[in-house]
């Protein structure tokens, strides 16, 4: 598979705070990658520069083959949708629907009527008088509609109650199954969308902690709970993202190579093995307060 | 691939407003004039020349800069390039100007037909704006708009790049733009000598010759700002 976005020691800085560290990674063509993070750790800048909206102090950047900043055939395969995009003032949302079909070379309008009738989006009415849901959901229509072959969704559904998430979800899955692309999903609500993630890119404090695919993921984070001295024994082979303590039990979140061989052996010493879901993966990478990325240290608190 | 011509479709989106607002503004201003005059305007030598035209031009100005602060962060996020988007600007307002133009000759006209709207009024077209070539009548009325237009548009730019203190630095430096050369001018009692300049000059070249170098600037001054600017 090829590659839509090769990005190799990109740094920003915003006077002294550094948002982006020396960031390498590539995105492969017709994939959903989720970009995962807590709140300022860089993921809304990250595609601000991707998308040619911001400019990186320093580092290389190849977006669909060349430097996206400047660049109409770059960018006219790229839609970006972001929580804070403004609408002009008098601008209904059949306007917002007309600008993007002008903009959008792929933009298909029988796909997008269908989306407005999913989502009950009235289209008469002004975009500054929807709510923050309709907003939200005029934003995932249009990238959705648009098509484009490199698509970014920065928490594109803030507002939106479960039913539309779960539209946008089913509309996101079957469209792309028909016109697969490059797909790169920014959100909180983890649980929520890894099922629909095939890679996983994690950032914090600007730094990429994960790069991953979400299968590799799966089979080399378990969590093992049972007697001390048996996880013990397998926590040697692996590392420890995180421990809790009940008494003489000890359950731990381990992330090493977990093959079949190695689950019998687990299994085989009596002790129990679950997999650990994506949200738990990324609060116990990125809840350490003392300097990111050091995977060792045990995570605070329990995330429910 | 030519994204500009879509790009500028997106502003003719909700036309009418670009229509509404400067000739909603001139008629009120025409009909505050028509009315007062007839009252009060029968001793004035030559017939009543207003100022009311300015109007519509300082609401051109005003949409200019609109059309930075409503549609610049809006077409950025649907991908459209910084170029490709001033591009589209400034052929918006080239048509704006150009149809404007026209639409305040066809109003010169019906003044001239009517003398006056009936009070010899000058209105549309008050002696100093006058011309009698159509072509160069039209370029009196056009080349203003690209002046206040760009001006309008280089102001939100640098809103949009330095914030609001950017917007103080450029008032400071117009104003000593201005004010230096009065001052140097009145230091040197030159008053007369710039009187006589302005006086020797046609209504072409004082209102369409010398602001067309004006809007020139004003347009490159844009583009150097837009390049780097941030929604």
């Amino acid at each position: 598979m090829s590659t839509v976005v090769t990005a190799q020691g990109v740094t920003k800085r915003f006077g002294q705070t550094t948002a982006l560290d020396d960031v390498s990674f590539t995105l492969t063509e017709n994939t959903i990658h989720g970009l995962l993070g807590r709140n300022g750790a860089g993921k809304t800048t990250l595609m601000q520069i991707l998308t040619g909206q911001n400019f990186a102090t320093s580092g290389e950047l190849s977006v669909l083959g060349q430097h996206p900043y400047e660049n109409d055939e770059v960018l006219a395969g790229v839609c970006f949708i972001k929580e804070s995009q403004t609408y002009p003032q008098n601008f209904q949302v059949r306007h917002a629907l007309t600008a993007a079909r002008l903009l959008f070379p792929g933009w298909d309008e029988e796909f997008a009527a269908a989306l407005v009738d999913d989502f009950q989006l009235p289209l008469r009415r002004q975009v500054r008088k929807l709510s923050r849901g309709m907003l939200s959901a005029l934003g995932v229509i249009i990238g959705l509609a648009a098509r484009a072959p490199l698509t970014f969704f920065d928490e594109p559904y803030l507002g939106l109650d479960a039913t539309a998430r779960q539209i946008f979800y089913d509309r996101l899955l079957a469209d792309y199954a028909e016109h697969p692309r490059t797909i790169v999903l920014s959100t909180h609500l983890i649980d929520e969308v890894s099922n629909l993630i095939e890679h996983v890119l994690l950032i914090d404090r600007g730094k990429i902690l994960l790069d991953e695919s979400a299968e590799d993921l799966r089979t080399e984070l378990v969590t093992v709970s049972g007697p001390v001295a048996a996880v013990e024994q397998v926590a040697a082979n692996a590392e420890e993202l995180h421990r809790e303590r009940l008494g003489n039990l000890v359950r731990a979140t381990l992330r090493g190579r977990f093959d079949p061989v190695e689950r019998d052996r687990v299994t085989g010493l009596g002790l129990e093995l679950a997999p650990v879901s994506l949200q738990e993966l990324v609060v116990r990478l990125t809840s350490t307060s003392n300097g990111a990325g050091n995977l060792r240290t045990a995570g605070k608190g329990d995330p429910r | 691939m030519n994204r500009v011509l879509p790009a500028t479709r997106v502003h003719l989106i909700t036309w009418p407003t670009l229509l509404a607002w400067p000739w909603g503004i001139l008629l009120t201003s025409f009909v505050f004039n028509l009315v007062l005059f007839t009252g009060i305007g029968d001793d004035i030598e030559g017939g009543p020349q207003t100022g009311g035209l300015v109007s519509v031009y300082i609401v051109t100005m005003v949409s200019a800069g609109q059309s930075i602060t409503q549609f610049f962060p809006f077409s950025l996020g649907l991908s459209v390039t910084r170029r490709t988007f001033y591009a589209a600007v400034s052929l918006l307002l080239l048509g704006e100007s150009l149809l404007f133009g026209v639409m305040l000759y066809l109003c010169k006209l019906v003044e001239r037909a009517t003398d006056g709207w009936g009070i010899s009024m000058g209105f549309f077209a008050p002696s100093f704006l006058n011309s009698d070539n159509p072509v160069l009548q039209i370029l009196i009325y056009m080349v203003p708009f690209l002046v206040l237009g760009f001006f309008g548009i280089f102001a939100a730019l640098v809103m949009k790049r330095w914030g609001i203190s950017g917007l103080y630095v450029l008032s400071i430096s117009l104003l000593s733009l201005l004010g230096l050369p009065a001052v140097l001018i009145t230091w040197q009692g030159w008053w007369l000598a710039v009187g006589r300049w302005f006086g020797d000059q046609s209504a072409l070249t004082l209102f369409a010759g010398w602001p067309a170098l004006l809007a020139l600037l004003l347009a490159g001054a844009g583009l150097l700002t837009i390049r780097r600017a941030t929604t």
